[in-house]
């Protein structure tokens, strides 16, 4: 058989079984090896070429070359309408409508995405990040707080007690006492959490929810620096063209104190997101930090809040429910 | 807290809107809000003229009920309904909130025409404990709006706990006054003089514990008449959300509205003795309080009639001195208790009432006086009552206010504004602090009794603030970073491990860290527990992650969502000697992870998706040492421990059916894994090391082996990797063949094996080399015969 006659062999088989071609994945393999395979048929060609001169050389290389790229292209076009299912081999044409392949979709919570572009934000200003512990002795989430046991402030947070003087923590600000404790000023900190209240669930409170605690002490702070960090923060959370309200208030651990409020201009009325105040002298000398030296400011926020504030999100219970119909909006 | 704005307006004069004064207060630290304006449509001011019990209803009571032209039969069931009562009164026809329709109907056998609303039925409040009962004045057959508008003249307020002096109206005009410039109009009642104190030879005060009730003044009244209270007082009291009751009672509940000091008033016939003790409670002593509760006493404070307790002092006072219709003569107390001793006396006793509220936020030791003397003109005035000469004034601890140093330094460091100086002192003086002011940068400042919150400097500076306007000082922004090496956020890896799930397919869930005790005891130990829990079904602290997501993916499949992957990234707690804290990664699988599509047929959830997904998880976290085992796990039918070199951190598997069962979960095909983040969050920190890109060609080949049955395929691969051949670098298979054709209980497998040199091209002879190794070791270990 002369080489060309040769070529002409491997081509009529490789007609005949593309005519019979398989269904099983299997068989399919078996067939691409008897003309693809290192040991296969369009090989053995190849294996002639060391037999012939020179001139004709070159010639059937090409030969061999060229029925080998046809043949590839029309095995693969054969296996991609065998797996195309059922198709029919006149609608091998390609369908550009048709939807893509059904990848899984994962997403990331809610709370997350709000707490990392919280976080996101402070950073940016050179706040640090800092986290402690749920389960905290009363005298962090108290005592040290300017809070004293018996003192009415301790209605404001209703407590879930794990022993006597031992807590699930009522706030984040446990965490500004063991900062304080451990480093010297000044700081620049923000604080998320988990935290706990013994409320009953109901769609506007849940036995918890998470907070973002401020810190920033330094020797000259004053009010209108926290005016300013915090119409900075509302400003790129919720938008330039927020409109937001400082007003007084009061926390047992600053002094003055005051609570922040943004315009909400679907509800009309101004929605409450945060409390915060310069740092209270007594909370300084808990750590002993020279209070006449050193101020500060804190504040804290609700993420939930200000999640559902963001979206428009009317039941903080969706939140722990984790109804796919939920997750799959963020 | 209601406060009336027509009470208000006997203080202060007022010119702005309702809404322009809540706004002036919230500005002020005193957060108020108007009552929402409501809008009804067809109720009407009706009057009850008859309430029977209901014929077939024990519960239920027939009224009937005039709109002033005609009577209606109404059946209702609210227990405080009672004939002559004027009450709102929703006619048929009449619409409620949204849409609900007053109908005609018949309840239990009894036409009902209509219906008398709760407040809470008409949106009004959160009251619905019984029918609303409105002012006897109102109009009958007149518009319940008409009479809403004019009766809710009102603010609610929500004080903070550091402001007593603001629990009362003349408080709160004294912060309008302090913000508007207009003048307050209010004198105290004026202290009378007397040649003999008469009322110290028919009364005796002792107060045994000067700590706890500092000041006790008291004195009597004689020959009082008790009746209705004048109509302004009914008036104001109702505006300010108070029933009116009895004129003594009324001038008792008008005092503690008008000026926050609580007093009682005793009928002093029923204190034979005629002797107030001021004591703690002796274990086992009962006093019934006014509101006809027997309450069992530890060590509250009480007043005693010398012997036994007769009120529970600054709570409430007792049942049998109480003053009732046929009182003569009064004793009134007008006392300064101490804040802590009240407060857990009535939190011992589960009471909050509005005394006790006072009291313990700090009433005003110096109004003590005051507010008998005005109690006193009161009972004259509307009482008919005879003062008897004289006032006991038991102060065995005096009240010292401290004098607190304001310096310009200070208040121009923390406010960030700069006050004139004028404009310090005025504000303090406004507020009723003695100011002297050196010229030199200094005040000198002694603050009001009924302040107990002006402490120190930085309270001052607070006043200063709140009165300027917290809305007029100005922002300043200069941030910068900060020169510090340490981590700036040692958490952040967290994100992009949730990121990395997500990407992967999975959804993120927030779960309830409280759970049951049963629950936390089925997957880990050490719970920890509430000494006080919400409810029995969130009363410790989750052990682990698994319960809450496995209940998750229940409630989606039930709810329709199919194929749910989820995942959380939270804490187990445990108690041990100290309390743990410790980040899982936890995650369940239950469904599809590719759905039947156009281009393909569906694939299950397998333990072989899960583990794609956390070998993909891991490589991208740059966590490369990781290795799976398999386990015997309580909570898994079958599974694999999770190691990162020699440490294991975690699991994975089938979760067991009655792990599931236990946790009322329907579903029997939920594949989970769990693993402890730190140990990954430390492998991420490591740097990786760049490793060049090899120039020669890799060469791939195929081996065929056909093994036994029970043989692991993941064994043999790891034999093949552990020949010595330094060329191979990797090894997987690619398929597993069974066929009768091979052998009984015989399966034949192909591995793809990939040989490489980084130093030059590999030969044939080279490979085949590594490859005859490989058989040799192959066929020996596991008795396996190359196919070719």
């Amino acid at each position: 058989m002369t080489i060309n006659e040769s070529i002409a062999s491997v081509r009529k088989s490789f007609r005949a079984d593309l005519d019979s071609f398989p269904s099983d994945l299997r068989e399919v393999e078996l067939l691409r090896s008897k003309y693809f395979g290192r040991k296969g048929l369009l090989a053995d060609l190849y294996k002639l070429l060391a037999g012939l001169s020179l001139e004709e050389k070159p010639k059937s290389g090409q030969a061999i070359n060229a029925l080998k790229s046809k043949l590839q292209i029309e095995f693969d076009e054969k296996v991609t309408l065998v797996n195309g299912d059922s198709q029919d081999a006149d609608e091998k044409s390609l369908d550009l409508t048709l939807p893509g392949f059904p990848i899984t979709n994962g997403s990331i919570h809610p709370l997350q995405q709000t707490l990392d572009e919280i976080k996101r934000i402070f950073k940016s200003v050179g706040f640090k990040v800092a986290y402690g512990p749920e389960i905290e002795d009363d005298y962090h989430n108290f005592e040290a707080l300017n809070i004293p046991k018996h003192h009415p402030a301790r209605d404001m947070q209703d407590t879930f007690f794990v022993e006597d003087d031992v807590v699930l923590r009522t706030h984040t600000s446990n965490v500004q006492i063991h900062l304080m404790e451990e480093q010297e000023p000044p700081l620049r900190f923000i604080v998320p959490g988990r935290v706990y209240r013994n409320e009953a669930v109901s769609y506007k409170s849940y036995c918890l929810f998470h907070q973002i605690e401020g810190l920033y002490v330094d020797k000259n702070v004053s009010m209108a620096d926290l005016k300013g960090i915090l119409d900075y923060f509302v400003k790129r959370f919720f938008g330039e063209g927020t409109s937001m309200r400082f007003r007084p208030s009061f926390f047992p651990f600053t002094e003055p104190s005051a609570e922040v409020d943004i315009w909400d201009k679907k509800r009309g009325k101004w929605m409450e997101i945060l409390g915060c105040g310069m740092v209270d002298p007594n909370v300084f000398d808990n750590v002993g930090y020279d209070s006449s030296i050193w101020h500060g400011y804190a504040f804290g926020m609700g993420i939930e809040r200000m999640t559902m504030l963001k979206y428009g999100i009317d039941d903080i219970r969706l939140f722990y429910q984790n109804d796919v119909r939920f997750l799959e909006q963020f | 807290m209601r406060v009336s704005i027509p009470w208000l307006k006997t203080f202060v004069d007022i010119k702005q809107s309702a809404a322009e004064l809540a706004d002036i207060l919230t500005m002020l630290g005193l957060e108020a809000e108007m009552p929402e304006s409501a809008s009804f449509s067809g109720i009407i001011v009706g009057k009850v003229l008859k309430a029977d019990k209901h014929p077939n209803a024990d519960r239920l009571s027939l009224c009937t009920v005039s709109d002033g032209k005609e009577e209606y039969q109404v059946v209702c069931g609210a227990p405080n309904v009672a004939a002559e009562q004027i009450i709102p009164f929703a006619k048929v026809g009449a619409i409620l909130g949204e849409d609900f329709k007053i109908k005609k109907t018949k309840i239990r056998g009894e036409v009902s025409l209509g219906m008398i609303c709760s407040e809470r039925e008409l949106g009004l409040s959160d009251e619905h404990e019984g029918i609303m009962v409105l002012n006897e004045h109102a109009k009958i057959g007149s518009n319940f709006e008409d009479y809403l508008n004019s009766n809710f003249d009102y603010l609610e307020i929500d004080l903070t706990p550091n402001r007593p002096d603001c629990m009362s109206h003349v408080g709160v005009a004294r912060e309008i006054s302090v913000k508007t410039g207009q003048e307050m109009m209010f004198t105290h009642a004026e202290k009378r003089h007397c040649k003999k104190n008469e009322v110290d030879d028919i009364l005796s005060v002792k107060i045994d514990d000067k700590n706890c009730c500092p000041r006790y003044v008291a004195g009597v009244v004689k020959n009082i008449k008790v009746g209705p209270s004048p109509d302004w007082m009914r008036d104001l009291l109702e505006s300010a959300g108070q029933r009116s009751i009895n004129n003594i009672v009324d001038i008792s509940n008008y005092i503690l509205l008008e000026m926050g000091h609580p007093t009682h008033i005793f009928d002093y016939d029923k204190v034979p003795s005629h002797t107030i003790g001021i004591r703690k409670a002796k274990k086992g002593e009962c006093v019934t309080t006014l509101d006809e509760e027997k309450r069992k006493l530890t060590d509250q404070l009480v007043i005693t009639d010398g012997k036994k307790p007769i009120a529970i002092a600054g709570v409430m006072g007792g049942l049998d001195s109480a003053v009732t219709d046929t009182t003569s003569t009064v004793l009134i107390e007008s006392a300064y208790f101490d804040p802590i001793t009240i407060r857990r006396g009535a939190k011992s006793l589960g009471m909050s009432t509005e005394a006790s509220k006072r009291f313990e936020r700090g009433a005003d030791p110096k109004g003590v006086e005051n507010a008998y003397w005005r109690v006193v003109d009161l009972l004259e005035e509307f009482a008919g009552g005879e003062w008897v000469p004289g006032m006991i004034d038991e102060y065995p601890k005096k009240f010292i206010q401290n004098a607190i140093t304001l310096t310009r330094e200070k208040i121009d460091i923390l406010s960030g504004c700069e006050f004139s100086d004028t404009f310090i002192t005025d504000t303090l003086s406004k507020l009723e602090i003695d100011v002297k002011n050196d010229g030199k940068n200094k005040w000198t400042c002694i603050p009001p009794s009924f302040r107990p919150d002006l402490e120190r400097e930085v309270d001052l500076i607070e006043e200063c603030c709140r009165v300027y306007g917290y809305d007029k000082i100005h922002s300043s922004f200069h941030y910068g970073g900060l020169y510090d090496l340490a981590e700036v956020d040692p958490e952040d890896v967290l994100s992009h491990i949730s990121n990395t799930m997500s990407g992967l397919g999975f959804r993120q869930c927030y779960l309830n860290s409280l759970t049951d005790e049963k629950t936390a005891g089925l997957i880990g130990n050490n719970s920890v527990s509430m000494k006080n829990p919400l409810s029995a079904s969130l009363s410790h602290l989750r052990t682990s992650l698994f319960p809450g997501l496995l209940q998750t993916v229940n409630y989606n499949i039930r709810n329709g969502n199919a194929n749910v992957n989820l995942f959380e990234i939270g804490k187990e707690y445990n108690s041990g000697k100290e309390y743990g804290e410790v980040y899982h990664l936890t995650g369940v699988l239950h469904g599809e992870w590719l759905n039947k599509s156009v281009h393909n047929s569906e694939r299950h959830q397998s333990i072989h998706s899960l583990k794609g997904i956390l070998e993909a998880l891991f490589i991208r976290l740059n966590v490369n040492a990781f290795n799976f085992a398999k386990i015997e796990h309580d909570h898994y039918d079958f599974g694999l421990s999770i190691s990162l070199g020699k440490i294991v951190i975690g699991n994975c598997g089938k979760m067991k059916k009655s792990l599931l069962h236990n946790l009322d979960v329907d579903m029997d095909e939920i594949y989970g894994f769990d693993i402890e983040l730190k140990p990954i969050t430390e492998e991420m920190q490591f740097v990786k090391k760049y490793a060049s890109i090899i120039p020669y060609p890799k060469v791939d080949r195929d081996m065929n082996f056909v093994l036994d049955q029970h043989i692991d395929t993941g064994d043999v691969t790891k034999a093949m990797k552990n020949t010595n051949s330094k060329i191979l670098i990797s090894v997987k298979p690619v398929d597993i063949f069974q066929h009768e054709s091979l052998g009984e209980n015989k399966k034949s497998v192909t591995f793809h094996l990939e040989f490489q040199s980084a130093v030059k091209t590999l030969e044939e002879a080279e490979i085949n080399s590594a490859m005859n190794d490989i058989t040799a070791i192959i066929t020996k270990h596991f008795d396996a015969k190359l196919r070719d």
